[in-house]
């Protein structure tokens, strides 16, 4: 990024998670870096969470900081909306737990189109999320969100090991719904409650352009789930998409549809791109070349 | 640059290999298929951008280790995306590939694509020493081997060889990045199985010196 251009309002202006609570609750205080701003996160006795930063060069408290879903949220400019909303987790009967925050060299937005992406999951996370000969993806449907975003619907994978809690393999139906440039949130069939889906959130603190930490926000109908298994379970997860992560070049995301190739599986990928250039997404990508 | 680079001594790459280098900063994946077809390609899956190198040979294919996206040695060509395997990857669907020989000993590549064959000999008798990676750019490196090797005076063969004079032992220097270079180095002729060891030996301790030397200076 050049130093002398501003980060666009988008993510200046909008709330980022910076810290796990239940991490921050062992040290009492914390390093952490958003979009390039060096953070100091301090956890006061009585729970209240506050940071400084230097957004402008000199050492300040950070007037807006606050702690959601387990999460510790920060907005280095003027807070335009609220904190992204998650309505599952204010079901009462969800269990409700963060997964654990994992920082990895590239881009969060890679990381976000890693999430979206069905068609590793039979190699990268074979035997859990897919396994071949299922290898297939058949066409789902793709559309932007109302409020922003993107919605990919109608998305299905066998899967021998969808969760934590099944030893039984079947064919699992997706949604994802892209929230902000940063976040998406991905809901699976619940074997137990046909009407209910789990919700798993990917939640991308751009570190820099080009290294993030990937924060995940659970909420399952409370059947046979525990948290333990669920924070094991993303982990595990989680540590096999690193290594591909890691090893994308380059580490931004490019949004020119030329500089990687895109085929039907790849849909809810090229949507995410293009809506990113229709926001004006610039931080962690590669922008498309002006015509 | 339109020249030919050593890049690996052949038998560093044996059937199935996947070895991972860099020429002029360009990244390159190294392998060679179950035929025996040796294959340098740009280091990145043109689906997702992920390194190759993370990937394996699969008879004589490279296998993307994100997808499963095959592509086919000698032109890269996309044969198979496991997510639509009922369709026909299209024509545009290959692996960035770069003009490669063997002279039998040492792998050569040209980063401009429709570079010409290139003009080195099949030299099968020559003995390939180990290649050793200097923190120090070419020029530093050949300056030090310009020095002196071993008791012998090192010509200059052009900006990227040198030899000794009775062309016995040439070097060849892959430039890594500007500040990197792989020091490659071959025998003229067949070793005498006996003295094989003793004269690896011989060179790897030279070659280290010259490397320590080059990293001195750099």
């Amino acid at each position: 990024m050049n130093a002398s251009q501003p980060i666009e309002s988008v993510l200046w202006d909008d709330w980022h998670p910076v810290a796990e609570l239940v991490q921050l609750q062992r040290t009492g205080i914390s390093g952490t870096m958003l979009l390039g701003v060096p953070l100091t996160l301090t956890l006061a006795a009585d729970g209240a969470v506050s940071a400084t930063g230097a957004p402008q060069g000199t050492l300040v408290p950070m007037p807006h900081v606050q702690i959601r879903y387990g999460l510790v949220w920060l907005c280095l400019g003027t807070p335009a909306r609220d904190i992204v909303d998650f309505p599952e987790t204010r079901e009462p009967d969800r269990v409700v737990c963060t997964g654990g925050s994992v920082a990895v060299a590239v881009s969060g937005l890679r990381a976000v189109e890693n999430f979206l992406d069905l068609g590793h999951l039979a190699f990268v996370h074979a035997g859990y999320l897919g396994e071949e000969p299922h290898t297939e993806i058949c066409a789902y449907k793709v559309e932007p969100l109302a409020e922003g975003g993107i919605l990919a619907t109608q998305c299905r994978v066998y899967q021998p090991r969808p969760s934590p809690m099944e030893s039984q393999g079947f064919e699992v139906d997706y949604i994802y719904a892209v929230r902000r440039p940063y976040v998406v949130v991905l809901f699976k069939a619940n074997p137990v409650e046909k009407e209910r889906m789990d919700m798993i959130a990917l939640l991308a603190q751009p570190v820099t352009e080009e290294r993030c930490i990937a924060h995940v926000l659970m909420a399952y109908p409370p059947h046979n789930v525990d948290v333990a298994s669920l924070r094991w379970f993303q982990q595990l997860i989680f540590g096999q998409d690193r290594p591909i992560l890691e090893n994308q070049v380059p580490k931004r995301l490019p949004l020119d549809p030329r500089s990687e190739i895109s085929v039907r599986a790849d849909s809810s990928s090229a949507h995410y791109r293009r809506w990113l250039s229709a926001v004006g997404v610039r931080y962690g990508a590669v922008p498309a070349a002006a015509a | 640059m339109n020249r030919w680079f050593a890049v690996s001594a052949c038998d560093a790459v044996p059937p199935g290999h996947v070895a991972y280098t860099q020429l002029l900063g360009q990244e390159l994946v190294l392998w060679r298929s179950a035929a025996g077809v040796l294959n340098a390609w740009e280091n990145r899956c043109p689906h997702r951008g992920v390194r190759l190198t993370l990937g394996s040979c699969v008879g004589e294919e490279l296998r993307c280790q994100y997808h499963a996206w095959r592509f086919a040695s000698g032109s890269g060509q996309c044969t198979h995306i496991p997510s639509h395997p009922q369709q026909k990857p299209a024509s545009t669907i290959r692996a960035q590939v770069f003009p490669l020989c063997e002279d039998g000993s040492f792998a050569w590549v040209n980063l401009t694509r429709d570079a010409l064959p290139s003009p080195h000999p099949a030299a099968s008798l020559d003995t390939a020493l180990r290649s050793i990676f200097a923190r120090a750019p070419v020029a530093a490196v050949r300056q030090v081997l310009l020095q002196g090797y071993g008791g012998h005076s090192v010509g200059l063969g052009d900006e990227f060889t040198l030899s000794v004079p009775d062309q016995k032992l040439q070097f060849m220097l892959q430039p890594v990045t500007e500040a990197q270079t792989i020091i490659h180095a071959r025998l003229r002729g067949d070793l005498n199985a006996a003295e094989r060891m003793t004269i690896f030996r011989h060179h790897n301790a030279l070659l280290s010196v010259a490397r320590d030397q080059a990293e001195a200076a750099a």
